[in-house]
């Protein structure tokens, strides 16, 4: 036969369970001085380093998506600026071709002009220069023409008749008097 | 781990099993013989150990400063120097405090968790300690001998939770922290709630206040009723069998100091919430809206309660 656990109790009933104001008391003191030193080295510590660790955790996330925010806003930037650029570039280039043209084409014109200007006055002074010569030539051819007239027909006549005989036959031309022919 | 190291000692508790059979008390009822170990004296009571005047210090009582010291000595040297980065012992701790903290918070909210943390941390830690210290080797071994006695008969140490005295004095904790912030949340208000002139709020406020109180006693032999019955389990499956098979009941009990202390933690938590937001409509109490979490956090406590007790 097993024999079940001795009860040792000289009291009955709830007294039995031992109920002690003293124990209580004791009881009671324990706990509150471990509440008290608990919460003055362990929990304060440890509470505050969980909110420290989960704060830097928040801000290194908040901090890593900013970055990401700001270097996504920077690429759109730089390709915006880019793209400026490049438009900038191509009507700088644009303009300086047609600046390039007009100019090739001003240069064009001005040099003709030139070319003109100094076409004509070549010209003119040709013209002069042939108008002179054969003024002078004719001058010259006069008198001697009138030496030679003078020579031919051994008859003397006065300068100025004669001068205006000679005129009209250089008038004519040197084309044969109609008369004679 | 695998067969090779598994294989022998299992092989080695099913021979100490068998022995321990042989030689305790079932087997010394068959042969005739002296148990190995002595039959174990049940004292509902705790033990005096010493006297400091008039004044008996009882081995629980013993049993829980040596709790105390533990719990000091671990979590003041354990937070000692606080480091970002946290050691072993630190993680640990950090660990431990924040799954309660996270267990508050989900039932009351962060604030009220904040304020309510350091008693209701500390009722966890010293129901928790006190069960698991209970359960090496030197509580049920070391003690005094009576004249004329070849057994122990006076224990030098005994689990604090197994003097009533202990239970009841956390539920007096618990009852005035509940009733603290039941009047700090509500003032003088906080008694409308029990006395109402309503033919039938009337009655039922008074059955409210009385239930109230009644909760000292609940809390009281829930926790010294577990604790009791566990040592009673442990000493008799040790004295019916000796070796191996208590080995399952310790892994028992260690849940079961675990499970009481979450529950006598869990009930006050919500309690505590109860009485600051059982008025809702008359006052804008930060997490009033909550009260079906209240009610959702109190049915897996009570089914945790059943399964254990």
């Amino acid at each position: 036969m097993l024999a079940a656990p001795l009860l040792v109790e000289e009291a009955t009933g709830i007294g039995a369970l031992g109920f002690d104001l003293g124990s209580i008391i004791a009881y009671l003191v324990t706990f509150g001085l471990l509440v008290v030193v608990l919460s003055l080295f362990a929990y304060k510590p440890l509470l505050a380093m969980l909110d420290q660790r989960s704060n830097r955790i928040k801000d290194s996330l908040e901090q890593a998506e900013r970055v990401r925010r700001e270097s996504e806003q920077r690429q759109i930037e730089m390709q915006r600026a880019l793209d400026e650029s490049r438009v900038e570039a191509q009507r700088m280039l644009a303009q300086a071709q047609a600046a390039a043209e007009r100019y090739r084409q001003e240069q064009a014109a001005q040099a003709r002009a030139e070319a003109d200007a100094l076409m004509e006055r070549a010209r003119g002074e040709i013209q002069r220069e042939r108008d002179a010569a054969v003024e002078q030539v004719r001058r010259e051819f006069a008198g001697l023409a009138v030496i030679a007239a003078g020579r031919i027909i051994h008859k003397s006549l006065d300068t100025q008749t004669h001068r205006q005989l000679i005129d009209e036959v250089l008038t004519d031309g040197g084309q044969p008097a109609r008369r004679g022919g | 781990m695998n067969s090779r190291v598994l294989l022998p000692i299992a092989g080695l508790a099913g021979v100490l099993l068998l022995v321990g059979l042989a030689i305790g008390a079932i087997g010394a009822a068959l042969f005739g013989r002296d148990p190995f170990v002595p039959q174990p004296e049940v004292h509902l009571a705790p033990q005096p150990v010493f006297h400091v005047g008039a004044f008996a210090v009882t081995n629980t009582l013993l049993s829980a400063w040596l709790t105390t010291i533990v719990i000091v000595v671990l979590f003041v040297g354990g937070t000692r120097k606080v480091n970002f980065i946290p050691g072993r012992l630190q993680g640990i701790l950090e660990m431990f405090i924040e799954a309660l903290f996270g267990f508050m918070s989900s039932v009351a909210g962060e604030k009220l968790a904040r304020r309510f943390f350091p008693i209701l941390a500390t009722i966890f830690l010293f129901v928790a300690f006190n069960a698991w210290m209970a359960l090496l080797p030197i509580y049920p071994s070391v003690g005094f001998k009576a004249e004329g006695s070849d057994h122990v008969t006076t224990h030098l140490l005994r689990s604090a939770g197994t003097d009533v005295n202990m239970p009841l004095s956390l539920a007096i904790v618990a009852f005035l922290f509940i009733e603290f912030w039941g009047f700090k949340a509500h003032g003088f208000g906080y008694l409308k709630e029990f006395f109402r002139l309503h033919p039938i709020q009337g009655p039922i406020g008074l059955i409210e206040l009385l239930s109230h109180f009644i909760r000292i006693v609940s809390f009281t032999f829930r926790l010294f009723g577990n604790m009791l019955a566990g040592e009673i389990v442990l000493f008799m499956v040790t004295f019916l069998t000796v070796f191996t098979a208590p080995i399952v009941f310790y892994m028992l009990e260690l849940l079961v100091g675990g499970v009481q202390a979450l529950i006598f933690t869990g009930l006050t938590l919500v309690f505590t919430f109860m009485a600051v937001s059982h008025q809702e409509g008359h006052e804008d109490e930060p997490g009033g809206h909550a009260v079906q979490t209240t009610h959702a956090a109190v049915a897996p406590q009570h089914q945790a309660g059943g399964i254990v007790a």
